[in-house]
């Protein structure tokens, strides 16, 4: 069942110096399900949009980013809202409650000068009004035991905690509320592997639990690999691929998913591993086309003049390619 | 015990080295300048009609006694510290035979209840007023007050001060002139005195603290921009806290540190006198003592005056030294 339905999003930077005019394509025409019980994992290099679209998904426009056009349609019981145009008082009923963020392993996101508790208890209060000392203790003990954190965390204040358990400690606070969608946005980064490892085991424990739905961005196709049950290819501002995790890593359509999977390390495998020539077009003029053509080396005529639309080829299987789909013809 | 050796000790004993290494600083200056008090002083005299030259001769001896010039400078130096200590700071040299000690008793109260209360004031309200405008920069209002502290802070304060003084003491006559309180009302605790003394002071005060809240309002803004773009604002804000809430717990809180830091440091200098406000409202403080000191050479006063605004700084930064832990968790007593 879907649970968010994004569709035709655009969402620029645009920002002004100098009275020049810049924008940058961050999140050029993508629409995106993500459905109840299930890990979406959204991938692709630096710059291509990816935490952008996360942030609009999760209905968090600030300037210079500014939407275009499109809606989110968020599910909750048997009425959709368009996350997009509730008005903040709107939008904050159910923040926290039903979605909620999970931000990068390398930022400083509790309060450095509260102590956990307190931070907690801002977090809860602001979102379940009402709650009293005794009934927030028992919320947060319980929680972190569950998470398999020590309750004395709660009396630190967040200086006093290794990087991998404050980030422990956000995805707790994320997730106290029992949200039935969580968005992470790189939850691994600046963490080392030992600790990633011990996030992502946490990540997925929560979403096993609670059968909620968990978006996850990064670039590290090995977590993807781990954690999610459908992958998402971003590519210059657009979604080129999206499939379940299975298909993606053994059945990928899309020259450049393919390039991203040859990459990936096999423990033994000794050969050379190519990488795709060039760089990423720029995001201020998205080329015309094909985004991905300039480093295809199977590109065609068309592929400079149309741009590929995300079709269905096969059972949950969606690419934005000419070439794959006519091969997808070929093979059904 | 160990806390005290190993972070109150260390601190204490910076404190007397500051203290000490500034007075003598201080001893030595005017002793290096051209400007001789004793010739001064003599050729004052004389010319008020004393001639006989065995007079001057004994009247020189004397002043040399007196003014503490007699012997090396290292003897000069040493008494100077063992008279320093009783809290004699020697006769000043042109409100003979006044000790330098009464003069500054005299003006002191005057200073440090005009800059207190108005560096109290102008902190609360440019921290105020700058958290409100940095946190809602967005808001109509919060633009319109920006502007307006962009046009007083700028103005140099004699020319405020004149202006004020100008406005609401020349063209409306609200408030007197010049002095700190009427003439000939007796110093006490009595609604005259107090009434009297809040009329005079009220033009210099407010001189100050128009100009201090415009830098106070620049850098508190400054600050809560900055801390606003920080990662648990941010993230604060994403989890839709309230904006009040985020204001005061999130940002606010963070900027406090350095804020305090600088408002001790500020209390500290009051010892130094509002040397242009005081001149131009002529009000008898340590700013007005020691701009006619400077002018007459009467450097007993000068050293006296700077040796208060020593203290006064090195133990503001003491006592802030000692204080930082329990303002911010993140520094500890090490």
């Amino acid at each position: 069942m879907t649970l968010l339905e994004a569709k035709d999003l655009k969402a620029y930077y645009i920002t002004k110096s100098y009275g020049i005019e810049r924008t940058v394509h961050a999140v050029d025409d993508i629409s995106l399900d993500v459905n109840t019980d299930e890990i979406l994992g959204i991938a692709g290099e630096s710059g291509c949009g990816k935490s952008t679209l996360l942030r609009v998904m999760f209905g968090i426009i600030r300037p210079p980013l500014q939407l275009i056009h499109g809606t989110v349609a968020y599910r909750s019981g048997d009425r959709s809202l368009d996350l997009l145009s509730l008005t903040d008082d709107e939008y904050r009923q159910i923040r926290w409650k039903e979605l909620s963020y999970i931000p990068q392993g390398s930022m400083s996101v509790l309060n450095p000068l509260r102590r956990v508790r307190k931070t907690f208890w801002d977090f809860i209060d602001t979102h379940r009004p009402n709650t009293t000392r005794r009934e927030f203790e028992d919320l947060v003990t319980g929680h972190l035991s569950d998470l398999g954190l020590p309750a004395e965390v709660l009396d630190a204040f967040p200086h006093q905690l290794s990087g991998g358990m404050r980030q422990r400690v956000t995805i707790a606070l994320a997730t106290i509320l029992k949200p039935r969608l969580i968005f992470a946005d790189e939850p691994t980064t600046a963490l080392d592997v030992i600790v990633q490892s011990g996030v992502i085991d946490l990540l997925r424990r929560i979403q096993a639990e609670a059968r909620n739905s968990l978006v996850i961005v990064t670039h590290d196709m090995g977590i993807h690999a781990n954690l999610a049950d459908r992958i998402a290819i971003m590519y210059a501002g657009q979604i080129i691929e999206e499939a379940p995790a299975k298909q993606i890593f053994g059945n990928p359509q899309h020259p450049y998913t393919k390039y991203l999977i040859h990459s990936l390390p096999r423990i033994g495998d000794k050969s050379h591993r190519i990488s795709s020539p060039g760089r990423p077009p720029s995001l201020m003029v998205p080329p015309k086309g094909c985004r991905f053509r300039d480093r295809c080396e199977q590109k065609r005529r068309i592929c400079r003049e149309e741009r590929p639309l995300l079709v269905s080829i096969g059972e949950n299987h969606k690419v934005a390619c000419f070439l794959a789909v006519k091969e997808g013809a070929h093979a059904s | 015990m160990s806390l005290f050796k190993r972070y109150i000790l260390p601190r204490i004993i910076q404190w007397i080295v500051v203290i000490f290494v500034g007075t003598t600083v201080v001893f030595l200056v005017p002793r290096l300048s051209p400007m001789d008090p004793v010739q001064t002083t003599l050729s004052s005299m004389s010319s008020l009609g004393m001639a006989n030259p065995e007079a001057i001769r004994q009247m020189e001896e004397v002043l040399m006694d007196l003014y503490g010039l007699r012997g090396t400078l290292l003897q000069q130096y040493l008494r100077f510290w063992s008279y320093l200590l009783k809290g004699d700071l020697g006769p000043s040299l042109v409100m003979f035979p006044a000790p330098v000690i009464s003069v500054i008793g005299t003006a002191m109260p005057w200073t440090i209840g005009l800059m207190l209360v108005s560096t109290i004031l102008a902190w609360l309200l440019g921290i105020a007023l700058g958290t409100l405008t940095g946190y809602f920069a967005d808001k109509t209002w919060a633009k319109i007050l920006d502007a307006v502290i962009m046009c007083i802070y700028p103005i140099p304060n004699y020319i405020m001060a004149l202006m004020l003084l100008f406005l609401f003491a020349y063209t409306f006559p609200l408030f007197p002139f010049s002095g700190a309180a009427g003439i000939g009302i007796k110093p006490g605790f009595n609604r005259v005195f107090i009434g009297s003394v809040l009329k005079h002071g009220f033009l210099p005060a407010l001189s100050m603290i128009l100009i201090t809240t415009g830098w106070r309002f620049i850098s508190q803004r400054a600050l809560v921009t900055n801390v606003i773009g920080s990662d648990h604002v941010q993230y604060a804000e994403l989890a839709a806290l309230p904006r009040r809430k985020i204001m005061l717990n999130y940002v606010f809180r963070d900027t406090l540190l350095p804020q305090t830091t600088d408002l001790a440091l500020s209390l500290g200098s009051i010892f130094g006198g509002a040397l242009i406000t005081e001149f131009v409202f002529s009000y008898p403080g340590l700013g007005q003592i020691l701009y006619t000191a400077i002018l007459q050479g009467d450097f007993n006063v000068i050293v006296g005056v700077s040796i208060f605004s020593i203290v006064g700084i090195a133990t503001a930064a003491l006592l802030i030294d000692l204080l930082y832990p329990l303002l911010d968790p993140r520094v500890r007593y090490h």
